[in-house]
């Protein structure tokens, strides 16, 4: 479904993206870790569409995405989460998802049907008429998966969802994750979180200096020498 | 080829002049990240300080300006208190039309306090010329584009030289990470705002003798000074002096071969073409135009 | 939709206010016999405009033009123009100013779509001191500094009326035009498109919301409604020269206005108008231009750093106040 071609991205006197290859299926979860600075979040801002890659190259559903900006490609079925939260702060919870909705063609009626069915699924509704920017940041990034959604996405990318999330809340989050896979949802996931990116991926990509460390299914990985060596010798808690 | 001599002197000593005023602005921009719309307007009460210290006590301009430039300096301290300082971190309109407002404010209190009549200073230098190898050279300017030099000499000294002059560097490459070294950054605006401020009045009272004066002199200047610091790259104060006499030069230029009206469309045409190709200018760090704001 | 603080007043109660104002406005000449009040009124209404227009790229989209008063120029100078060379009577004219004010304005927009904050700011004021220095130096077009008289011809057909009362409804035309573009918009789907843009442009564009078609769209929207002001300014005052339609100082007060009132919301411009307008007028008439512009100044100042949502945002506390008081009471009745 979704395949990043050897991408490279450098900005000034910095290569945060180092030849980086791989691929995600439909229907998987794929997990994307690796220490602060390793390039996650720029790779997802290549994938997404935010930043041009200096080489290479991102194939999405068999197509090459290199022309399109980020509002073609989430058009084509690429939603995603910010890890800094960007909500549009002065609109309401609805209204914030309300224009995902909305360039999906929906008319403003049935957008708001959407947008309100949308924040029902996550047990947003209670908030629907609150200003976004006076939410508590877990209900926040919520909010964005929300917002995401409402776009009717075929790959979503999830940018660090569990950071300051208490265990409930991110059990919460995990089952909620699992529950749109099964419905055919694909995931790449930015995770801090070892145990809980451990719990629900199918595959595990390890990012250190910008390139592609090990990348297997999640109980290889826990035991690569390589990545323990990374997360200073601290061996990773799995599940 | 004496023509064109006598142009690009021309140039070089009003490019000299601008200079001073752009390093203050692209300063102030690089260090608090605010556009001081009313930057050319301390220039203007410069001006003024000159010409009534002039007209009442006959205080030559080249004398006055150490006594302008530390009353300019205290008024950039109250405004940075009272004005600026309040709209940073604030959404851009704050930002924006805080100084916009303070400069209609300035200008027209001129206006109101000194009427629109155009004044003039006169000194030993003025109307008097001097010839270096067939180009002819004005005194006055000779002399104050000298003094503005010196004047931008010591800024950048200050600048590169002493510790509060790093201070202000570190607060405008990373006023967190400076905050975190425990670098007083409120103090370090007061200081770079009331510094730049400084420095246009000091420029004011130095052209007092060659422009002339009145309360919107400082509005015709102003778009030059936007033009240039754009040009040199918001924030880098090299680039602004680069751009400054670069500036002054296709003024000059510009001014002969086709007019002075013509002249200043061409180059706002050129101002358009940078911020919409090379918004960070020819000095700039690029992705400034990204979180220029 | 919702902006900044919560509207307490429901979309449909913001319907019957309006339409409750509107037909005061209608009253307005019935009950105004004094022309200078009426006069003041006309540029009232007109401010009105401008700064609603403003507020469609300035307010909804956060791009803080300091160039509209291009847009008001090229308004007013084509059905101007048109009339005086072509004999083509105003009424078509307003429509070609608004045609080639909505292209600029597009232009404008493709090439600054990219710039943030001051960056974009400059950008419009270039554009804007660009487009003053061809006013004045294209003599053979403009006249230049000379200007443009508009000789009495023909009368209504051609937007020139001889009772104030006519310029009044032309004006009330013009503004119930550009807030009902202005309504439309905010209620639409481009309407949240910029906000959202405005609000955050990467997660806008994560959602796909498309910026340059967005952006450009509001732009030739804002310039084209600007224009139209142009076009009635020119045919009410019956003079306009450079000073009076393509200055910078003109382009800051288009601002100020809108600012004023409260950007970002339908009535906040006209309500701007409805408070700087007779206000300057008052200062000027008490102690000079210079020292209203201190005023203006002084006043745009303290808006911005004290109270950047605009009068409209008291008024709105005020509505929020009183509702809450007269819940209470009838509750205390039950």
């Amino acid at each position: 479904m979704l395949e990043v071609r050897n991408v490279t991205v450098d900005f000034v006197g910095l290569r945060a993206v180092d030849h980086v290859s791989f691929a995600a299926e439909k229907g998987q979860i794929v997990g994307l870790i690796g220490p602060n600075g390793a390039g996650k979040t720029t790779l997802f801002n290549v994938v997404s569409g935010l930043i041009r890659p200096t080489s290479g190259s991102v194939v999405f559903e068999g197509q090459d995405l290199s022309r399109l900006g980020p509002a073609d490609r989430n058009r084509k079925g690429i939603g995603r989460t910010f890890q800094v939260v960007k909500p549009f702060g002065g609109l309401t919870v609805l209204d914030n998802v309300v224009v995902g909705a909305l360039t999906r063609g929906q008319g403003l009626v049935e957008a708001r049907q959407t947008a309100r069915a949308t924040l029902q699924r996550l047990r947003l509704d209670r908030f629907a008429d609150t200003i976004a920017h006076s939410l508590p940041l877990a209900l926040r990034k919520r909010l964005e998966v929300a917002r995401a959604l409402a776009t009717g996405p075929k790959l979503m990318l999830l940018d660090e969802m569990m950071g300051g999330l208490n265990p409930t809340e991110v059990n919460e989050t995990l089952s909620l994750i699992q529950e749109l896979n099964a419905e055919g949802l694909t995931f790449l996931v930015i995770e801090h979180n070892m145990s809980a990116i451990m719990r629900i991926a199918e595959k595990v990509l390890v990012l250190n200096q910008g390139a592609v460390l090990v990348e297997g299914p999640p109980a290889v990985v826990t035991r690569d020498e390589q990545v323990i060596s990374v997360y200073l010798g601290e061996p990773i808690e799995s599940a | 080829m004496q023509l064109v001599l006598q142009i690009v002197a021309n140039g070089l000593l009003i490019g000299g002049l601008y200079a001073l005023l752009a390093v203050g602005l692209t300063l102030i921009f690089g260090v608090l990240r605010v556009v001081n719309f009313a930057h050319a307007e301390f220039m203007m009460l410069g001006m003024y300080g000159a010409y009534w210290l002039w007209s009442i006590y006959g205080l030559d301009p080249y004398v006055s300006v150490f006594l302008i430039t530390p009353v300019v300096f205290l008024l950039g301290v109250a405004v940075d208190r009272l004005v600026v300082q309040r709209s940073i971190g604030k959404p851009d309109v704050t930002v924006v039309f805080a100084t916009l407002g303070l400069s209609i404010l300035l200008q027209n209190a001129a206006l109101t306090l000194w009427r629109a009549d155009i004044r003039s200073v006169s000194t030993f230098a003025t109307g008097s010329v001097f010839v270096v190898g067939g180009v002819r050279l004005s005194v006055a300017m000779t002399v104050s584009f000298a003094a503005a030099l010196l004047f931008a000499l010591g800024l950048w000294f200050f600048l590169t030289r002493t510790m509060y002059g790093k201070a202000i560097q570190a607060v405008a490459q990373n006023r967190r990470a400076a905050a975190l070294m425990g670098i007083d950054v409120k103090r370090v605006y007061l200081f770079t705002y009331s510094v730049a401020v400084a420095a246009a009045g000091a420029m004011g009272v130095l052209v007092a003798p060659i422009f002339t004066i009145f309360p919107r002199v400082g509005q015709t200047h102003i778009v030059t000074i936007f033009v240039i610091v754009v040009l040199g790259g918001l924030g880098s104060v090299p680039g602004a002096v680069v751009a400054a006499l670069l500036v002054g030069i296709i003024r000059a230029g510009a001014g002969f071969l086709i007019g002075t009206a013509w002249g200043e469309l061409a180059y706002f045409a050129v101002f358009l073409l940078v911020l919409i190709v090379r918004p960070q200018g020819f000095f700039g760090r690029r992705g400034a135009e990204v979180y220029g704001g | 939709m919702r902006i900044s603080d919560a509207s307490p007043i429901s979309p449909a109660g913001a319907r019957i206010a309006a339409a409750a104002a509107l037909v005061l406005l209608l009253c307005v000449p019935l009950v105004v016999r004094d022309i200078y009040r009426l006069d003041l009124g006309i540029t009232v209404l007109i401010w009105a405009s401008l700064a609603t227009a403003w507020n469609i790229s300035g307010g909804f989209a956060g791009g803080l033009s300091l160039g509209h008063a291009a847009f008001f120029g090229v308004g007013a100078y084509t059905s101007t123009l048109l009339f005086l060379r072509l004999g083509i009577t105003p009424w078509i004219g307003i429509f070609a100013g608004a045609v080639l004010a909505a292209m600029l304005g597009a232009l404008l927009g493709v090439i600054t779509f990219r710039l943030k904050g001051p960056f974009f700011v400059l950008a419009t004021l270039a554009f804007g001191i660009v487009v003053h220095i061809i006013n004045v130096n294209w003599r053979g077009l403009t006249r230049g500094a000379a200007g443009l008289l508009l000789p009495f011809r023909g009368g209504p057909q051609n937007m020139l009326f001889l009772n104030l009362w006519a310029y009044w409804y032309t004006g009330l035309g013009l503004l119930v035009l550009t807030v009902g573009v202005s309504m439309g918009i905010e209620r639409s789907r481009l309407g949240y498109y910029l906000v959202a843009l405005r609000e955050d442009e990467d997660a806008a564009r994560s959602l796909g919301v498309r910026v340059v078609r967005s952006k450009v769209i509001a732009a030739a929207v804002s310039a084209a409604l600007a224009a139209c002001a142009g076009s009635v300014y020119a045919a009410f005052i019956q003079y306009i020269d450079p000073d009076s339609t393509t200055q910078f100082e003109l382009s800051v007060q288009i601002a100020l206005v809108a600012i004023v009132g409260g950007m970002g919301t339908t009535f906040g411009p006209v309500l701007g108008a409805a408070i700087v307008i007779p206000l300057g007028e008052m200062l000027r008439a008490r102690l000079g231009g210079g020292a209203a512009l201190v005023v203006y100044g002084f006043l745009l100042m303290v808006i911005v750093l004290t109270a950047p949502n605009g009068a409209i945002a008291g008024v709105r506390l005020l509505v929020r106040r009183l509702r809450r008081l007269i819940d209470s009471r009838r509750k205390a009745d039950a």
